[in-house]
């Protein structure tokens, strides 16, 4: 089973519910647990896990294709240009010029050429990288290259990844820890999932985010339910929130110092302090979960 | 005119509280009317904060194929070519097409050897437009299961700068990450305002951001957001700022910052001697000399 972690605005607690999430697995329903960090801009999943005890994979992903013209063949035509729906190629007396930050890298341009003088050349994009954790979950991160695009492609090949691992260990459950928002690397992470879990504050600001998510998941026939976080940050607005979103609400978890603290020392809170009320919370919100889909 | 782009590796740092509070600051201490440019096509929050309702300037479109099923010979020419595997031949049915998979690079058009697949348009997103009194803003959105985002950024970004001619601030608020997108936002900039918050995730995301920031060589300031916020890491932190020697501001952790949040009004307004208001307008007179240092 896939469970994907998402919401459509960043900072309500996504990596907080994914890691806590993976502990809670492993402690009742199965021996391993298998992590995807897909937030592959802002990677944090794994130091929320304890960090790398041993790194069992490490692999360059290429993900992308650059284009380029070998210009003694080249004669000018300007055909690239015209195709190019990114206005990635400029037509200069010398002849045809690639702009490498709009080239979508899709290859239209090196198809069209009517002498070929356009090959596409493989284009690193990022790296893969798995490790095993002091909790034991084994967590597969997505490291994008700074300033790439394409990472849509990248969550994807991260999912196949801890899919084969979870086969060959047969371990039931993935975690999928995803970006905020709800573009091209969200809509990978959730494509293909069992359940997204929706995490909510009860804020306009995040409140309008998950709405956002919700359309994407119903486009893509995702079965949603939701987390609503720190709610005694503005309890007022709670029962609007739930209200709003029409989903199934898992529990409330309160603001509470104690997960901030748990980050600093790099201990999921259900292991760092699990009598905290969010730890308790949190487990209430799990075992409804578990209720629910294991019964 | 100088460019101030707000952004932050971490989602949930600020980054648009700040923009909103310190494009508003700033108007206050020139004078002037201020371009607020959120990019933050995904979910954009700017004017939530600003209680305004955008009006669309412009729809962001993207090619997809249009199929003419008697013209189609089911050759399998354009399935072949696809590079996002987004049309596939499903027997007795013909040629299909999944909209979510295809990133509108029109290649099936030009391969097809029928003329059978001709140029169609799909809704990406918009680009917005409000005034709101002492701001103007301009924003792009993204359509909900469209995943295109760097398109309606790169389409709200040049809407922006078509008109930015006409302002001497501009603030951009960019989404969280390190990719495409902050990359295109940052390259725009004069100075960047880079917020982080006093976490260990806070850190890792900044420590990345910088990897990307550092080597353009611009202007740089760390606003370090829910600066006291408790249990935080705010001594590995402070190392880290001083290690690299990066300028930085604070804006203290304030229950009256969250307080105005909550009702969608920017604090600096609402509730401007709260201690995080007081931190924002220190930064925004920060700021005024040195853009006017610029300018001399």
């Amino acid at each position: 089973m896939e469970i994907v972690v998402a919401s459509g605005k960043g900072g309500t607690g996504k990596t907080f519910v994914a890691s806590n999430l993976c502990v809670y697995l492993k402690r009742n329903l199965s021996e391993e647990v298998v992590a995807v960090d897909a937030d592959v801009e802002a990677p944090d999943l794994l130091m929320a896990l304890g960090g790398s005890t041993r790194e069992v994979v490490r692999e360059e992903f290429y993900g992308s294709y650059i284009p380029a013209i070998d210009m003694s063949i080249c004669f000018n035509c300007g055909r690239c240009a015209e195709v190019c729906e990114f206005d990635a190629i400029h037509m200069a007396p010398e002849g045809p010029v690639i702009d490498y930050s709009k080239c979508e890298g899709l290859g239209t341009c090196a198809v069209v050429c009517s002498v070929k003088a356009i090959t596409l050349i493989e284009d690193k994009t990022g790296d893969i990288y798995a490790s095993e954790t002091p909790f034991g979950i084994t967590v597969v991160t997505g490291d994008l290259e700074l300033g790439k695009g394409n990472s849509g492609r990248l969550v994807y090949e991260l999912k196949e990844r801890a899919y084969r691992i979870a086969s060959e260990k047969r371990v039931e459950f993935r975690v999928v820890d995803a970006a905020p928002g709800i573009g091209c690397p969200v809509v990978s992470s959730i494509a293909g999932s069992d359940l997204l879990i929706t995490v909510v504050e009860p804020t306009p600001q995040s409140l309008k985010g998950s709405l956002r998510l919700l359309e994407v998941a119903e486009t893509l026939g995702i079965k949603t339910v939701a987390i609503i976080n720190k709610y005694n940050l503005n309890p007022g607005f709670t029962a609007e929130v739930e209200k709003k979103l029409g989903v199934e609400v898992l529990g409330y978890v309160p603001y509470d110092d104690a997960v901030v603290k748990a980050y600093t020392s790099a201990v999921p809170l259900l292991e760092y302090s699990p009598a905290s009320k969010a730890s308790e919370a949190l487990v209430k919100c799990f075992d409804r979960f578990r209720e629910g889909w294991f019964r | 005119m100088t460019v101030l782009t707000v952004t932050g590796g971490k989602g949930g740092t600020g980054k648009t509280v700040v923009a909103v509070n310190l494009a508003l600051a700033l108007s206050s201490l020139t004078g002037e009317r201020v371009l607020l440019v959120d990019l933050d096509a995904d979910n954009p929050c700017t004017y939530t904060l600003l209680n305004v309702e955008p009006k669309t300037v412009e729809e962001v479109k993207s090619f997809k194929p249009v199929i003419d099923k008697d013209a189609c010979v089911r050759c399998g020419t354009c399935v072949k070519h696809c590079p996002t595997h987004a049309l596939f031949l499903i027997p007795n049915a013909g040629l299909s097409f999944i909209e979510t998979l295809c990133e509108g690079c029109a290649m099936c058009m030009y391969v097809c050897p029928k003329e059978a697949i001709s140029r169609g348009h799909r809704l990406t997103g918009w680009v917005k437009e409000a005034d709101a009194g002492d701001l103007h803003l301009v924003l792009g959105e993204l359509r909900p299961g469209d995943r295109k985002y760097h398109d309606v950024m790169e389409a709200a970004l040049n809407y922006a700068k078509r008109i930015w001619g006409n302002y001497r601030i501009v603030v951009i608020d960019t989404p969280p990450g390190t990719g495409k997108g902050i990359l295109m936002a940052l390259n725009s900039s004069d100075i960047i305002v880079a917020v982080t918050e006093p976490t260990s995730l806070g850190l890792l995301d900044l420590k990345r951001l910088n990897r990307l920031v550092t080597p353009l060589g611009k202007p740089e300031i760390v606003v370090v957001n829910k600066y006291g916020l408790p249990g935080g890491a705010h001594n590995k932190l402070e190392r880290y700022l001083q290690e690299c020697g990066l300028r930085w501001a604070k804006v203290r952790y304030d229950k009256r910052l969250m307080s105005a949040y909550i009702r969608g009004k920017p604090v600096i307004r609402y509730d401007p001697d709260a201690p995080s208001a007081l931190d924002i307008q220190a930064l925004a007179e920060m700021l005024a000399k040195e853009m006017s240092l610029n300018r001399s």
